[in-house]
C-alpha cells in the first residue's frame, strides 16, 4: 500500500502562546533561523529539517511528536 | 515588504537591477542590430556601460536594504529556495548554449551568437529570481 500524500502539521503557535506569548523572533533567535522561516513553518509553507525540528522541540521542552505531526494518506 | 526577510529583499533588489540594467542593454542592442551594426566592440561598450550602471544600482540598493532592516545570514530555508530556483532555471542557459552552437554550425554572425548567449544568461538569472520570490511568497 503506497503512501499517496503526507500532510505535516505543527503546534508551534499554541506552544508559543503557552510559553508566555513567545514571539516568532524570540523563537527564531533561539533556534538559529530567521523570523520569516518560523512564520513559514507555522503556516505549513515550509517543512524544516530534522535538526531545526529538534531544536524547536527542545526550546519548548517537548518531544518532537508533540510539536510536529504527520498525517499519511494512503491509497 | 517590511515582513520580508533580508534574503527576499536582496532577491527583489537583484531582480530589479538585472531587469533595468540588462533590459536596457538588450533594448539598445536590439536597435543596433536592427540598424545594421555588427561590430562586436560597439556591443561590448554598451554592455560594459549597462553592467557598470547595474553594479552601482545594486550597491546602493543593497546598502539601503541593509540600513532598513536587520541583516541576517541565510538559513536552511533560504539555501533550499536558492537551490530549487537554480535547479529550475538552469535549463534556460542550456537552451541558450544549444542555440549558440546551432548558430555556429549555421555560420550565423558572431554578434548574434554572443547576444543569444547573453540573453539566455540574463533570462536564466531573472527566472531564478522570480522563482525565489515565488518560493518565499507561496512556500517551498
Amino acid at each position: 500500500m503506497a503512501i499517496e500524500k503526507i500532510v505535516m502539521r505543527n503546534t508551534i503557535r499554541t506552544l508559543r502562546f503557552n510559553a508566555g506569548e513567545m514571539t516568532q523572533q524570540d523563537l527564531a533567535d533561539r533556534v538559529g533561523v530567521s523570523r520569516q522561516t518560523i512564520n513559514a513553518i507555522e503556516a505549513s509553507k515550509y517543512f524544516p529539517s530534522l535538526e531545526v525540528a529538534f531544536r524547536i522541540a527542545r526550546v519548548f521542552g517537548k518531544p518532537i511528536e508533540d510539536v510536529f505531526e504527520c498525517e499519511c494518506r494512503k491509497k | 515588504m517590511t515582513s520580508a526577510s533580508f534574503e527576499e529583499k536582496s532577491t527583489w533588489v537583484q531582480l530589479v537591477g538585472m531587469v533595468l540594467g540588462l533590459g536596457a542593454y538588450f533594448v539598445v542592442a536590439g536597435r543596433m542590430l536592427a540598424s545594421g551594426v555588427r561590430a562586436m566592440p560597439a556591443f561590448a561598450a554598451v554592455f560594459m556601460v549597462a553592467v557598470a550602471a547595474m553594479v552601482v544600482f545594486l550597491i546602493i540598493a543593497y546598502a539601503l536594504v541593509s540600513l532598513m532592516g536587520k541583516q541576517e545570514p541565510p538559513d536552511e530555508r533560504d539555501r533550499l529556495i536558492v537551490w530549487r530556483s537554480e535547479y529550475n532555471s538552469g535549463w534556460v542557459v542550456a537552451a541558450g548554449v544549444l542555440g549558440a552552437v546551432t548558430c555556429m554550425v549555421l555560420n550565423v554572425e558572431n554578434v548574434w551568437t554572443a547576444n543569444l548567449l547573453l540573453l539566455s544568461l540574463a533570462l536564466s538569472e531573472v527566472l531564478g529570481c522570480v522563482l525565489r520570490i515565488a518560493h518565499y511568497r507561496r512556500g517551498v
